[in-house]
């Protein structure tokens, strides 16, 4: 897979790893990368509104889903991100999330049109 | 081996089902902690299981704990996947009674050696299990015949006629003796002996119905218990049992040997509320009568007529049989 705006450096996914892991089924890594485009902008959206309404236990929830979907995918920024807010909204620390969110909306900046160019690569 | 993998996220079940699929197991998948339960509480459940920590209705512990309250079933090995790496969560899941966990996102050659690790385990259980298994049946069994052995048949009569005096029911208690079985050992030894008693018990336990009791009560001695027996049928099913063994000889090393058995027979209903020893005695004292008339037959034990009784309880052996 090449793509001409995407360099090992700039990718959010290690894609070599991720190939690994779906033992190079690029079936199933169309299957997965659709389920990630088709859930990820929903608890995007969860996320932002558990913090903007002060929800920590909520943020902890969907922080966690989150961290689970980007570490099987190998995006390892973004979820050591989720982590981050995780880890703060269990310790009840609010004042923080506002600018832990930020960071991980940084990290996944550009993560699914990334992904679809991936999914418009691994169709056979 | 099959295996059960619980997990909310789609993404995470299916990278799992992949490498699972991989490995040769056959998968069956669940979205949350209820159905988990569910599955596994089936008799012919999956017996590994990779539960998420995380799921709605019911976490992974959660599971852990209400799969280990079912203590009759096969143990299930579950391991919980977590991407929780704090000490006080892992303790707090593995006390759950989960065997083991694995951090996501996890590496399949790990996660595969982890379920070996659960199928050996399985494999030790299933072992100790048929062995369990087996010392039940050996304490149960007469090793020669697999029929009940004597205290197990005992037992059985005597909860049978505690039932039958309960429901003012029938049974009808069967003793059964080869005759003339020491000369059969005498001429052709023992081996050809078991062969007889072998073949005499695979008979009698095809002459009863299932729910019937066929013990060895001693060498060459057999009681059959027949319950719910109907009275005025009784003596038609001991005569049933009687020629099912002398009608067609007996297939041996020896040839073909003829053998015939002697039946006292009782019902319960006419002897009203009596120990199992006593109905015994007096079934015992009708087998006698029945040698005493000459052999095969079946004679029945009835409390109005009196007859000849044995002196003293008598084994087999001492017996002019």
């Amino acid at each position: 897979m090449n793509n001409s705006d995407r360099t090992p450096e700039t990718a959010s996914v290690n894609l070599g790893e991720l190939l690994a892991r779906v033992d190079n089924d690029r079936e199933l890594l169309c299957d997965l990368l659709s389920i990630f485009k088709r859930e990820f902008p929903d608890q995007l959206t969860s996320l932002q509104t558990a913090v903007a309404g002060n929800d920590a236990a909520q943020a902890a929830r969907v922080s966690h889903t989150l961290k689970g979907m980007l570490a099987n995918l190998t995006v390892t920024k973004a979820a050591a991100s989720a982590s981050r807010l995780e880890r703060l909204a269990r310790a009840g620390e609010n004042s923080s999330l506002g600018d832990a969110l930020a960071a991980f909306e940084k990290d996944v900046q550009g993560l699914l049109p990334e992904m679809e160019s991936y999914m418009a690569e691994a169709r056979p | 081996m099959r295996i059960l993998i619980a997990d909310d996220d789609a993404l995470s079940k299916g990278l799992l089902e992949k490498a699972l699929a991989c490995a040769g197991y056959e998968v069956t998948t669940v979205a949350d902690g209820r159905h988990a339960v569910e599955c596994l509480s089936q008799p012919d459940a999956p017996r590994l299981a990779l539960l998420d920590w995380m799921m709605p209705e019911l976490d992974g512990p959660g599971v852990c704990r209400e799969i280990r309250k079912l203590r009759e079933q096969s143990y299930v090995y579950m391991i919980l996947l977590t991407s929780r790496e704090s000490k006080e969560d892992i303790v707090a899941g593995l006390e759950s009674g989960a065997d083991d966990y694995l951090v996501k996102p996890f590496d399949a050659e790990e996660l595969k050696a982890r379920l070996r690790t659960g199928e050996r385990i399985l494999h030790l259980e299933g072992r100790l299990v048929e062995a369990r298994e087996q010392m039940r049946f050996k304490a149960a069994h007469d090793p020669l015949t697999s029929l009940w052995n004597r205290g197990v048949i005992m037992d059985l009569l005597g909860r049978e006629l505690t039932r039958s005096q309960r429901e003012h029911g029938c049974t009808a208690v069967l003793l059964g003796d080869l005759d003339h079985f020491k000369s059969v050992n005498d001429t052709h030894g023992h081996l050809v002996g078991d062969q007889v008693l072998r073949e005499v018990a695979r008979r009698l336990l095809l002459s009863v119905r299932s729910y019937d009791f066929v013990g060895r009560y001693g060498g060459e001695e057999f009681l059959v218990v027949l319950n719910n027996c109907r009275p005025d049928s009784a003596m038609a099913r001991a005569e049933e049992i009687r020629k099912i063994i002398c009608t067609r000889p007996i297939q041996t090393d020896a040839g073909l040997l003829g053998i015939t058995m002697s039946l006292g027979l009782l019902l319960s209903s006419d002897w009203g509320r009596r120990p199992a020893d006593e109905l015994l005695r007096e079934v015992d004292g009708a087998l006698y009568a029945a040698k005493n008339a000459g052999r095969n037959r079946v004679m029945q034990a009835k409390p109005e007529e009196p007859r000849q009784r044995v002196p003293a309880p008598q084994s087999a052996a001492e017996r002019v049989r």
